[in-house]
């Protein structure tokens, strides 16, 4: 061990002094030296008299040049006045604990640099006096990661408000978007529905005023002006309903499905026999849903599974629920023409028709209303077919809670 | 024709005007249908104002059906202003629009109207909700009292 290497015109009195600390301190200091942490001991009067390898890296020191000397050797010139009183203090009522109270504190090198520092401070007592063993991290690193955090932060701060600007903005515009929108579909409703109501009406006035003078084919003629108004209305009423289904406030409630879906049936005669045989799988089980929403994505499903039969055809359509997780699955499965695998992929898409306008009439939007009402209750639909073998729909709702 | 219940349409469409006339002779209804053709109109008309000062040319309607969509004063704001007047408080106001807007319909309840109907574009519909208006306001519905005549 060479740890003790003193030059010092105080030789004599250190080497005394060491030999009587040795049997307390040997082990301390074997920990003290190898200790990651600048370490350095001072007495009551401030005298340094231990310091480690990781001190004289930190200072730039040999442990010659700061042995005996007063411990305000290692701090900047600006503190060494106050520093004396200080440590006084400390040593008087002294309490292990981190120096500074919080303060940010600064080592000087020797080659006069400064370097932030965090300084622990332990009161040791011996039969020789009281010594403080302080513990020095050079905390430059961390400072600059700290200042390096903090200009993160502030970058990240101006980019959420450049963000909150720009979604702003973008809402602005949306908004603006939307209520062209509205109006457009305000005038689908009034401007264009007039024109229509003059068409149909008219031809059906004339056909019946003049209906006897007519030739068949000019009747034919005016029976066709009349369907193609009438079809016309139908898909504005639809893509009216689209929209709406898109923009409507959904609000949740507990939706009591059998009720619903029988009060359906009974309204239509479509839905009844002789026109149809409707099973429900009783009991069905009650769903979190929007009633209005809801009751148009069921008309919708059966009134497809009536019209889409092979001519002739009885329309037999089953009703049922099973739970899945927290979702209930409502199946519709009917004895209808069936869906080709390809087509099943735009079924649900607005504007697509999959079967021929002539024998199944239709604007390809019903669908797209039950997709787009659904998703806004939180649910999903989806299909399983093969031509000839009839459709099973699935709408999946989240199931509701059993109080 | 004097003993004829007067319904005062409120329309802009010549075609709508037309159209109605022939589903109330489909549906054997026979009244005195007086048009007018925009909000500030039938507002004159109801108010007995100008061209409409002669009550008993022009007399108050035992009913108006209102159209939403107007020139000038839109019939949301004819049925306010119907609603404001303490003589036509009671008056009863069927909306008959082409609207099929949710909002149209709420907003006209609030404003109390008595009725909303939309405008079908199939003359059979027209016809049969004649047929239903017949029975229903004109037969079974007990009508208010009407506002003493000032003839």
């Amino acid at each position: 061990m060479t740890y003790c290497n003193f030059q010092s015109q105080d030789e004599g009195r250190h080497l005394r002094k060491q030999a009587r600390l040795e049997a307390v301190a040997a082990q301390m200091r074997l920990a003290v030296e190898a200790a990651p942490n600048g370490m350095v001991m001072i007495d009551e009067r401030g005298t340094i008299t231990m310091v480690n390898a990781q001190l004289e890296r930190m200072f730039g020191y040999d442990r010659r040049e700061m042995l005996g000397q007063p411990i305000e050797l290692l701090l900047p010139e600006r503190y060494r006045g106050a520093h004396p009183g200080q440590r006084t203090a400390f040593f008087h009522s002294p309490e292990a604990r981190a120096m500074g109270h919080g303060r940010d504190l600064f080592a000087r090198r020797k080659d006069g640099t400064e370097f932030p520092v965090e300084v622990g401070l332990n009161p040791a007592d011996t039969p020789d006096g009281r010594y403080v063993l302080a513990a020095v991290i050079d905390i430059t690193a961390r400072k600059r990661m700290e200042a390096e955090l903090a200009r993160v932060h502030s970058d990240l701060r101006e980019h959420a408000r450049t963000l909150e600007a720009t979604v702003a903005e973008r809402t602005a515009h949306l908004q603006q978007t939307i209520a062209e929108l509205e109006t457009v579909s305000y005038s689908l409703s009034h401007d264009l529905r007039g024109p229509l109501r003059t068409i149909q009406g008219f031809s059906q006035i004339v056909l019946a005023d003049a209906g006897d003078r007519l030739r068949p084919e000019e009747k034919e003629l005016l029976a066709k002006s009349i369907n193609a108004a009438h079809r016309l209305d139908r898909l504005i009423q639809d893509v009216l309903a689209y929209t709406k289904v898109s923009r409507q406030n959904v609000v949740l409630t507990t939706v009591p499905l059998e009720a619903l879906v029988r009060q359906i049936i009974d309204e239509r005669p479509e839905f009844q026999p002789p026109r149809a045989e409707l099973v429900i799988e009783s009991p069905l089980a009650p769903v979190r849903g929007h009633e209005a929403s809801l009751t148009q994505v069921i008309t919708n499903l059966l009134d497809n599974a009536v019209k889409f039969v092979p001519p002739g055809r009885l329309p037999r359509i089953r009703i049922r629920t099973e739970p899945e997780g927290t979702m209930v699955r409502l199946w519709f499965e009917d004895n209808g023409i069936g869906i080709a695998p390809e087509a099943q992929d735009r079924l649900f898409a607005i504007f697509q028709r999959v079967h021929d306008e002539k024998t199944y009439p239709g604007t390809g939007i019903g669908l797209a209303i039950v997709r787009k009402a659904v998703e806004r209750m939180g649910g999903s639909v989806r299909v399983e077919s093969q031509p000839g073998q009839g459709s099973r729909f699935c709408v999946r709702l989240p199931r509701a809670e059993v109080s | 024709m004097s003993d004829a219940p007067i319904i005062l349409q409120v329309e802009d469409r010549e075609e709508d005007v037309y159209l109605l006339q022939r589903a109330l002779q489909r549906a054997n209804l026979s009244a005195t249908v007086h048009v007018a053709t925009d909000g500030q109109d039938a507002i004159d008309y109801l108010a007995g104002h100008g061209r409409y000062a002669d009550r008993r040319q022009f007399p108050l309607p035992y009913l108006v059906l209102l159209d939403l969509k107007l020139p000038l004063v839109m019939g949301l704001d004819v049925l306010g202003w119907v609603r404001s007047q303490p003589a036509l408080r009671r008056l009863i106001i069927i909306v008959l629009s082409s609207s099929i807007h949710e909002a149209d319909v709420q907003r006209a309840y609030e404003l109390g109207a008595n009725a909303f109907l939309v405008k079908p574009s199939d003359m059979n519909t027209l016809a049969d909700m004649c047929q239903a208006l017949k029975h229903f306001w004109l037969t079974y519905n007990q009508p208010p009292a009407r506002p003493k005549r000032r003839d």
